[in-house]
């Protein structure tokens, strides 16, 4: 292993989460979560190396992963051909922090992909601004498409 | 960081999603990533062979009731009891294996948790080899009421029968033997190649 991918191993084991989380929320089955987090690793490790550090790199990540979680789930699911994927299915296990987990996935999902990645991100604790850098809107278009999604989750029923 | 368009200190239902994302957050990272592929596709090959081995098992159980009852009834005259209990303890047999079948025959075994698949081997690892303290007794058993059943034939004969019987009971437990250490050495091998990978993503 090089340097570049050992560097590369590394910043994937570090965020990990952030990159399942998304790729959960983008998927309807455990084959699915697999394949889109293939497709964003391998989406990441293309760009990795001209990845210029001008932004921070959990914002690159975000969207790396966000564009591919989005434009996969427009094309509807392109098959991957390696997997590399987290020992956990967050769709069969029946414990009480699985079951809140799958009530929040119920949740997002009802959403359109582009409102599921900013409530994503505002979930994540991630500033107006960030948010805003990631999805490529105005801080202000941020705040209004927030406010909206809110007003939209809170009718939504579990 | 954020928020300030609303106070969602206020708003119990963003609240709660808010702790339900730490609940997953919390989840993942304990998580490690494995080269699931790689496992899953040898986790099959073994897990297939053992399956395999036990349809022949099963097929076999059932074969024998009609072939034994041809051979110790109809050609041999040994007792209607004798061909019952042999039926029994095949039916039994194949009972058993199908039991245990289920443990290796995991519907989408390639979307499975590693862990729970693991459980399952180690599960049938157990039940196969608890099996040994029911069929060797079982089969002494059986081996003895055979030799009584000949006795009850031809006395004279019995001697020579059981010369027979001695040599069918060992080669049949080298066989057996053989069979039952490799079938838990693959299940063996399937649990280490789980717990291998999970050694090295925790180191």
């Amino acid at each position: 292993m090089n340097a570049l991918e050992k560097q590369f191993a590394q910043t994937v084991a570090e965020h990990k989460s952030t990159i399942y989380t998304v790729c959960y929320m983008f998927s309807q089955d455990a084959d699915e979560v697999n394949d889109l987090f293939q497709e964003v690793l391998v989406n990441l490790w293309k760009g990795f190396e001209s990845f210029e550090h001008r932004s921070d790199i959990k914002t690159w990540i975000y969207r790396v992963a966000l564009n591919t979680c989005i434009s996969i789930d427009r094309k509807k699911r392109r098959q991957a051909t390696a997997r590399l994927t987290m020992d956990i299915n967050l769709f069969e296990d029946r414990d009480e922090d699985t079951r809140q987990v799958d009530m929040l996935h119920k949740r997002i999902s009802k959403l359109q992909p582009f409102d599921r990645a900013i409530v994503l991100l505002w979930l994540e604790n991630l500033s107006y601004e960030e948010i805003g850098q990631i999805v490529g809107i105005s801080t202000k278009n941020v705040s209004v498409r927030l406010f909206r999604i809110r007003e939209q989750l809170k009718s939504i029923k579990d | 960081m954020n928020n300030d368009y609303q106070n969602p200190q206020n708003d119990m239902e963003l609240d709660a999603m808010r702790q339900q994302m730490n609940t997953l957050k919390k989840k993942l990272d304990q998580q490690q990533i494995v080269n699931d592929h790689i496992i899953r596709q040898s986790m099959r090959k073994t897990a297939k062979s053992i399956k395999t081995r036990y349809y022949a098992i099963m097929a076999l159980s059932l074969l024998m009731i009609p072939y034994t009852y041809v051979i110790f009834i109809e050609r041999l005259g040994i007792s209607l009891a004798f061909w019952i209990g042999t039926s029994v303890f095949m039916l039994v047999c194949c009972g058993a294996t199908y039991y245990n079948s289920l443990n290796v025959n995991i519907p989408n075994a390639m979307g499975r948790n590693l862990i729970e698949v693991s459980n399952r081997m180690a599960r049938a690892k157990k039940f196969d080899a608890n099996w040994l303290f029911f069929g060797i007794p079982a089969v002494i058993v059986w081996l003895g009421w055979l030799t009584w059943e000949f006795y009850q034939l031809d006395a004279e004969m019995t001697r020579y029968m059981v010369y027979g019987i001695v040599c069918g009971a060992v080669f049949g437990s080298i066989a057996g033997f053989r069979m039952h250490n490799k079938t838990q050495e693959q299940y063996q091998e399937i649990i280490d190649a789980i717990e291998e990978i999970t050694a090295e993503e925790d180191a």
